[in-house]
């Protein structure tokens, strides 16, 4: 049976099997000997780095007697090497955190970074306070994103979170009373997101018991008589169990506040080199040339290494590293078990059977298949999960084709699934390979994410495969084509602006809605100015592209493509923006022939930059506009209380008004206002002196019609005079306000002398009007026989109510409209309304 | 269009500012908001509701937020609160939320008065307002005279990114049609935001709003400027419709308590109004006289004959109608007194001399009269404004003579509301002949024997003469701008016609005939939707005309107004009246 071969390659640990199968072999590396290095091997298949190891002795064959710090990818192929001449003493401590920076802790506490490229990221910092600057780093234990430190004096420190742009050391709480300078002979760390405080805790190994260190606690943890003092501790991927070494070679795994949960006792009470966490199922111990892996079970499984190995915990197993290869360490899958494992008869198996039978034309996959009839989707769905963990291509491919096969027969499963697993494989796949080097097992790459894969290809500089399968999971690419500009601005100083130009925009076209401004000020940064300021002319959003143009100095075209958005408020950015970088003359200028910049200026300034307006007009030359300016600065002036009752304040507001009118007077087209302003000015004066003469504060910021109606409501007739003679007033306004005023006083007297002065020049129409108004009938009457229009007789007559003589008139004036309307009017009056129509029916009118 | 309720939404978003605090809020976002959030609503969350003047406010609350419009001038009323507080040491925790959105100007402002780092800054993007079921307000109502006058063209980025909005719910709208420089500014704006921020529209589904109109209020100056004879125009022209209600005296309403004021909800919530409110005043009167006629015969044949179950039900569900009709007959009542009046039917016939334009004389004349008898200045600028641009302009001599007597008769301050109006091109010199006779007769806009009570033509809004604006998007909407682009050239501004999103390719997609309704048609039966935008504001009568080319037979869309304000010809011309002193 071809199932055999597969499941001779298990182990059986308990009732579980595992595998270990090789994920490189040969690494693509040559002469590495792991065990003359320091060595740091990232999770989730990320990048190993190396570098010699200098608290051992060892022969240098033909190389540099200068340390190197060398990183390869899984498969060995090496991504970059720089010399490490780094001061600080020994190197205690090396470690990739989760975006795969390199971390790296010398005796001394400075902390150097370095990205995959082996490039160093500045600043350095030291993990020690500045008063403990003279104490050593003798361990590190690293987690995610975190470290944690204790040096010889037996402090703790950590930093939380390397991401962090300013990373900060944190002491923790001493683990030892004061004086006492135990050192502990193991440290294990509880990640923050495993602890109930969110802050992590720290387990040493002191003397026989286990202290816990929190940021300001320190809880001593009674151990299980007998035990301690603990040789190794390692917490699980969970943070839910410590697995440990004890003094006298046992093996044995506790819970967190270390309640003893299982013991094996092993043969040597030599403490491991290695201890490690194989997925959460078992505990790998590494001695010289053995490794054991201990499960629940009593009998271990032991592998023969003859050359060095470094176990690399990943979530789902352990890869291991050797000079030669690399392996993964996991539990069979279930799936896999049940096709797989021998004289398996599950229908998984017979499904995986059928298909080799229907491959050999044989008749038998019929019968294979009628027999699992009933599970069928579920022997289509193992082998669709088997083949996710495979990581044999061929043998995923047969897996998958197995599947396929039944699911032919099999109606209900769900048909995406094949497909969905066939573009994972395909993933997979493509960065298992040897160049890109990320061995992903499908329980990781769920893990890791398919955003995270992409960013950890574009930042190994894979670009074009990141494209490949962000457009294949349907995924946005702008972050991969973003990533690649940039990136090939910092490596092109070489090539001309408008050549690189070119080949960025023909990728950056590629992806709708893209950050022109982004990768520009990415260019800017890189002091490409010009080419900056090329790429953000491609930028559709102005207000992206708006403030880099000011950052880049190109006012001038800000201002123009704010202008062109169309948003004030970006108009408004440039504005302040060139304000305060420039001289007021200069700023004039630039704004002066733009008119909504200008305009917007104009709208902030009047409100709150009076001053600074004016200066703006008269550098301009628009001394119209200072006029109104100071004219409206007069009426200012007014508001004030003081202004008004003959106070000296009134001299200045004059004194303005005066001014304003002189410089409209400059501009042949503002002859109309430079008038006006003389003529308020005159007003001002005239209105002050009555002001004085009456002693009544009523005039002032009052009309010239209101002013002489005023003066004759006083009964002032010689001032009203004045004003009209002072003003030209026309004989019709000086009519209508005469009569207006002597009708407001009900002076009937004086406005029956007034009408027969001389003929008005208006009619007698006013006169009506001021009666009726007044609601004085009698009054009216002596006026409305005077009108020469029958129809405004008509009218007039109708408004106070006399019907006779209003359908008189209207007759007279022979309009059959006019009498409609009349009737109207008196349509409550039926004795009125019969005269109406019988005078519209003599009128022959309809 | 569940807009409202999106808004609600929105309204409590202000409220995460934890514990009691003082709300203060501009004024001219009152109404907006009150008819969002329930005031009541406010109470319950621990709100002290303010209005932001200049008088710093008395409270004892240690959260002060402010609810403001981005306004520069507004500034300085927030600066002058906070400087109040300093100066008495109080120390209060202070947010300001601009609507709709924050604004460099204004922060600058708060920085040059040092008290910017004391604010929490927070914006609140509402940038539409619904007014009814077929009406949405941007509540600019400054944008025309701050466009026209000071050039400030904030507005039309507002109305633009309103817009846009409502393409992100509808769809891309395919046809742009616009008239007047700020129309076409907004499409171009509009288009500009299409590419920054596109909405991506499926490409199957026909998109919700078929065409898009934008109108300048500068193209028809003519139509606010005459006094509207619909019941709400009319209701607005004399009582002022304030956020879809009107304040008046109890008394008017028949509600005896001395000197209260009662607030009469307007919208086409109340069935009766939603009847009439679009009809021309003189049929108001009478359909409401039938009403109550009929309802009083029904009531007396109740008394005196047996009914049967079903006829009784009947009448119990006309009782139900009848404090609506009570209601709307106190109101017409009261409207009615200022309709007879002599100088009101004066006013209406100049201004129809004045849109007839054959006597230049008698309309130069009255408005001659009407400033020399001093009348309420915002009258006289109306027929002003009429006149002047119908004449295109007013000869030098009577310009500069009509100013002067303006000046001498209303004070020398209304210099700076001249100097706005010549600015906005209301008030001028003439230069050119007026076109004003061409374009009415191209576009029939006097119709002469007008039937307001059985209309077939938008005419009767103004009992005889048909807004400029409506005729031209009932030319829009009918066959494009094509056929009218002569016309379209004599008036201000200039015009355009677009396509858009996948439409923008496809070549015979010309005019929005009659015919070609089938297909533009939603999937689910409902007519598609025209949009129009007034930019600068649009009056009642004319949505009422608009409502009534809706409802002719023939009509292939439903139409949606948007506009920058609600406006009359009152209000209109009051913005550019320059209060100093």
């Amino acid at each position: 049976m071809a199932n055999v071969s597969v499941a001779a390659e298990w182990q059986l640990l308990g009732d579980r099997y595992y595998r270990k199968p090789d994920l490189y072999h040969p690494l693509r590396w040559k002469h590495i000997d792991l065990s003359r290095n320091k060595v740091a091997c990232a999770p989730f298949g990320g990048p190993i780095a190396l570098i010699r190891d200098d608290s051992k002795i060892v022969q240098l064959y033909a190389e540099s007697a200068l340390r190197k710090l060398r990183i390869f990818n899984s498969a060995g192929v090496p991504l970059s090497e720089t010399i490490w001449k780094n001061p600080g003493g020994r190197l205690i401590g090396l470690s990739w955190t989760d975006d795969q920076t390199l971390v790296c802790i010398v005796q001394d506490g400075t902390v150097y970074r370095y990205t995959s490229h082996a490039e160093l990221l500045e600043p350095n910092f030291s993990i020690l306070g500045q008063e403990y600057l003279d104490e050593n780093v003798v361990e590190c234990v690293f987690w995610g994103n975190g470290v944690v430190c204790v040096t010889d004096a037996c402090k703790v420190f950590s930093i939380a979170d390397f991401k962090s742009k300013n990373p900060r050391p944190l002491r923790l709480a001493d683990p030892a009373p004061e004086g006492i300078e135990e050192l502990p002979h193991c440290v294990a760390v509880i990640e923050p997101q495993y602890t109930m405080s969110g802050n992590v805790e720290v387990l040493l190994a002191i003397g026989d018991g286990v202290v816990m260190v929190e940021e300001d606690e320190v809880q001593p943890l009674p151990l299980p008589p007998g035990d301690g003092p603990l040789q190794k501790m390692v917490v699980s991927g969970d943070g839910r169990f410590v697995a440990s070494f004890t003094h006298d070679g046992r093996m044995a795994v506790y819970s967190t506040r270390l309640e003893k949960i299982f013991e094996y006792e092993c043969e040597s009470a030599l403490p491991p080199e290695q201890l490690a966490w194989c997925g959460l199922d078992s505990v790998l111990l590494y001695w010289d040339d053995m490794l054991l892996m201990v499960g629940p079970s009593d009998e271990p499984v032991r592998y023969l290494y003859d050359e060095p190995i470094v176990l690399i915990p990943e979530c789902d197993g352990v890869r291991i590293l050797s000079n030669s290869s690399i392996e993964f360490l996991q539990l069979v899958p279930n799936s896999t078990v049940s096709i797989f494992k021998i004289g398996s008869t599950s229908p998984a198996a017979l499904l995986y059977d059928a298909l080799d039978h229907f491959d050999r034309r044989s008749a038998k996959a019929d019968e294979n298949l009628r027999l699992i009839r009933s599970s069928l989707s579920e022997a289509v769905e193992a082998c669709v999960d088997a083949a996710g963990h495979e990581f044999d291509v061929s043998r995923q491919r047969t897996l998958l084709r197995a599947a396929s096969y039944g699911q032919a027969f099999c109606s209900n499963f769900h048909r995406d699934r094949i497909q969905e697993m066939c573009k994972t494989l395909r993933v997979l796949n493509a960065v298992r390979s040897p160049e890109i080097g990320i061995p992903l097992s499908i329980q990781q790459y769920k893990l890791l994410t398919p955003s995270v894969l992409i960013g950890r290809l574009i930042n190994a500089h894979q670009h074009l495969l990141a494209l490949r399968i962000s457009d294949y999971l349907g995924m946005n690419q702008e972050v991969v084509i973003m990533h690649w500009a940039c990136s090939k601005i910092t490596a092109s100083l070489a090539i001309p602006d408008a050549t690189l130009l070119e080949i960025l925009l023909d990728k950056l076209k590629l992806c709708k809605g893209i950050s022109y401004a982004a990768v520009a000020a990415h260019a800017d940064k890189n002091g490409r100015r010009k080419l900056a300021a090329m790429l953000v002319e491609h930028e559709p959003r102005s207000s992206k592209q708006v403030p880099l143009l000011l950052s880049i100095g190109e006012e001038d075209t800000a201002l123009i493509k704010a202008t062109e958005s169309g948003d004030t408020d970006l108009v408004y950015l440039v504005l302040f923006h060139i304000l305060q970088k420039r001289q007021p003359l200069e700023f004039f200028g630039m704004i002066q022939a733009r008119t909504l910049a200008r305009d917007l200026f104009i709208n902030y300034a009047r409100c709150y930059k009076h001053e600074f307006l004016k200066d703006f007009f008269l550098s301009t030359g628009q001394l119209q506009e200072v006029a109104f300016l100071l004219w409206k600065e007069s009426w200012e002036l007014g508001k004030n209380p003081m202004a008004s009752k003959g106070s000296p304040l009134h001299g200045p507001r004059i004194k303005l008004t005066e001014k304003a009118q002189s410089l409209f007077a400059e501009t042949k087209e503002h002859t109309f206002e430079s008038k006006a302003a003389e003529e308020h000015a005159k007003l001002l004066r005239i209105q002050h002196e009555l002001e004085v003469t009456t002693k009544q504060a009523i005039f002032v910021d009052s009309s010239i019609s209101d002013t002489i109606r005023t003066c004759i409501v006083l009964g002032n007739h010689r001032a009203a005079m004045k004003v009209k003679t002072e003003f030209k007033v026309s004989e019709k306004r000086w009519y209508w306000l005469k009569i207006f005023a002597l009708a407001t006083i009900r002076d009937w007297e004086a406005l029956e002398k007034f009408s027969k002065e001389k003929r008005p020049p208006i009619g007698y129409r006013p006169f009506v009007e001021a009666c009726i108004e007044a609601d004085e009938k009698g009054e009216s009457l002596k006026y409305i026989p005077k009108l020469t229009d029958p129809r405004e007789r008509a009218e007039s007559y109708a408004r106070i109510g006399m019907a006779k003589e209003a359908a008189d008139a209207a007759s007279q004036a022979k309009d059959g409209e006019l009498l409609g309307r009349l009737k109207l009017t008196f349509a409550q009056n039926a004795a009125a309304s019969s005269i109406f129509d019988t005078l519209r029916d003599r009128l022959g009118v309809s | 269009m569940g807009s409202r309720g999106c808004v609600r939404f929105r309204g409590i978003y202000v409220l995460p500012i934890r514990g009691k605090k003082c709300l203060i809020i501009d004024p001219k976002l009152g109404g907006s908001l009150s008819s969002i959030i329930q005031t009541s609503l406010l109470k319950e969350h621990g709100v002290e509701l303010r209005h932001l003047s200049a008088e710093p406010i008395q409270s004892d609350c240690t959260k002060v937020v402010f609810l403001v419009r981005s306004k520069i001038d507004l500034m300085k009323f927030i600066c002058s609160n906070v400087h109040n507080d300093i100066s008495k040491g109080l120390q209060r925790e202070y947010h300001v939320y601009f609507v709709p959105r924050r604004a460099v100007v204004c922060e600058k402002v708060l920085e040059d008065e040092k008290v910017h780092q004391l604010m929490t800054i927070g914006e609140y993007p509402l940038y539409v307002v619904p007014l009814d079921e077929d009406v949405l307000s941007f509540e600019l109502d400054l944008a025309y005279k701050e466009s026209q006058v000071d050039g400030d063209t904030s507005s039309l980025w507002h109305i633009a990114k309103a817009i846009h909005k409502l393409e992100f719910s509808f769809g891309v709208i395919p046809n742009v049609r616009a008239k007047g420089k700020a129309s076409v500014r907004v499409a171009d704006i509009l288009n500009h935001m299409q590419a920054e921020e596109p909405v991506n529209s499926p490409d199957m589904v026909v998109p919700e709003i078929n065409t898009l109109i934008l109108l300048d209020r500068e193209v028809d100056m003519v139509t606010p400027m005459c006094s509207q004879l619909t019941y709400e125009g009319l209701i607005d022209e004399f009582l002022h419709i304030n956020n879809g209600s009107v304040e008046l005296d109890a008394s008017i309403m028949g509600v005896q308590q001395e000197g209260k004021k009662i607030k009469v909800p307007l919208n086409s919530s109340d069935k009766l109004f939603k009847e009439i409110r679009d009809l021309n005043f003189e049929v108001v009167v009478q359909i409401l006289r039938q009403k109550a006629t009929s309802m009083k015969q029904d009531y007396t044949e109740m008394t005196t004959t047996t009914q049967t179950v079903s006829e009784l039900k009947d009448f119990v569900k006309k009782l139900n109608s009848l404090p609506e009709i009570t209601r709307h007959i106190n109101l017409a009542q009261h409207l009615s007194t200022f309709t007879s009046k002599p100088s009101f039917l004066g006013q209406l016939d100049m201004e129809h001399t004045i849109v007839e334009a054959q006597s230049y004389d008698i309309c130069y004349e009255y408005i001659e009269e009407m400033i020399h008898k001093q009348e309420p200045l915002v009258n006289v600028l109306r027929l002003l404004i009429l006149f002047s641009v119908t004449n295109s302009g007013l000869p030098k001599k009577h310009f500069d003579y009509l100013r002067r007597e303006l000046l001498h008769s209303y004070g020398f301050e209304h210099m700076a509301t001249l100097n706005n109006l010549e600015k906005a091109g209301l008030l001028k010199k003439q230069e050119t002949k007026s076109n004003w006779l061409t374009i009415k007769r191209a576009l029939q806009l006097v119709v002469d024997d007008t039937d307001t009570a059985n209309p077939n033509d938008i005419a009767y809004v103004f009992s005889g003469y048909a807004p400029l604006s409506i005729r031209l998007i009932q030319h829009a909407v009918r066959s494009g701008w094509r056929p009218i682009e002569e016309i379209l050239k004599l008036l201000p501004g200039p015009h355009s016609e677009t396509k858009r999103g996948r439409f923008s390719s496809s070549p015979s997609f010309d005019t929005l005939q009659g015919a070609s309704a089938n297909i533009d048609r939603a999937a689910d039966g409902r007519r598609s939707l025209v949009l129009v935008v007034f930019i600068g504001g649009v009056t009642f009568a004319e949505i009422s005309a608009l409502r009534f080319l809706t409802a002719q037979e023939g009509m292939a869309y439903d139409m949606i107004i948007g506009t920058t304000k609600i406006v009359s010809g009152h209000n209109l011309a009051e913005t550019f009246v320059e209060k100093l002193g």
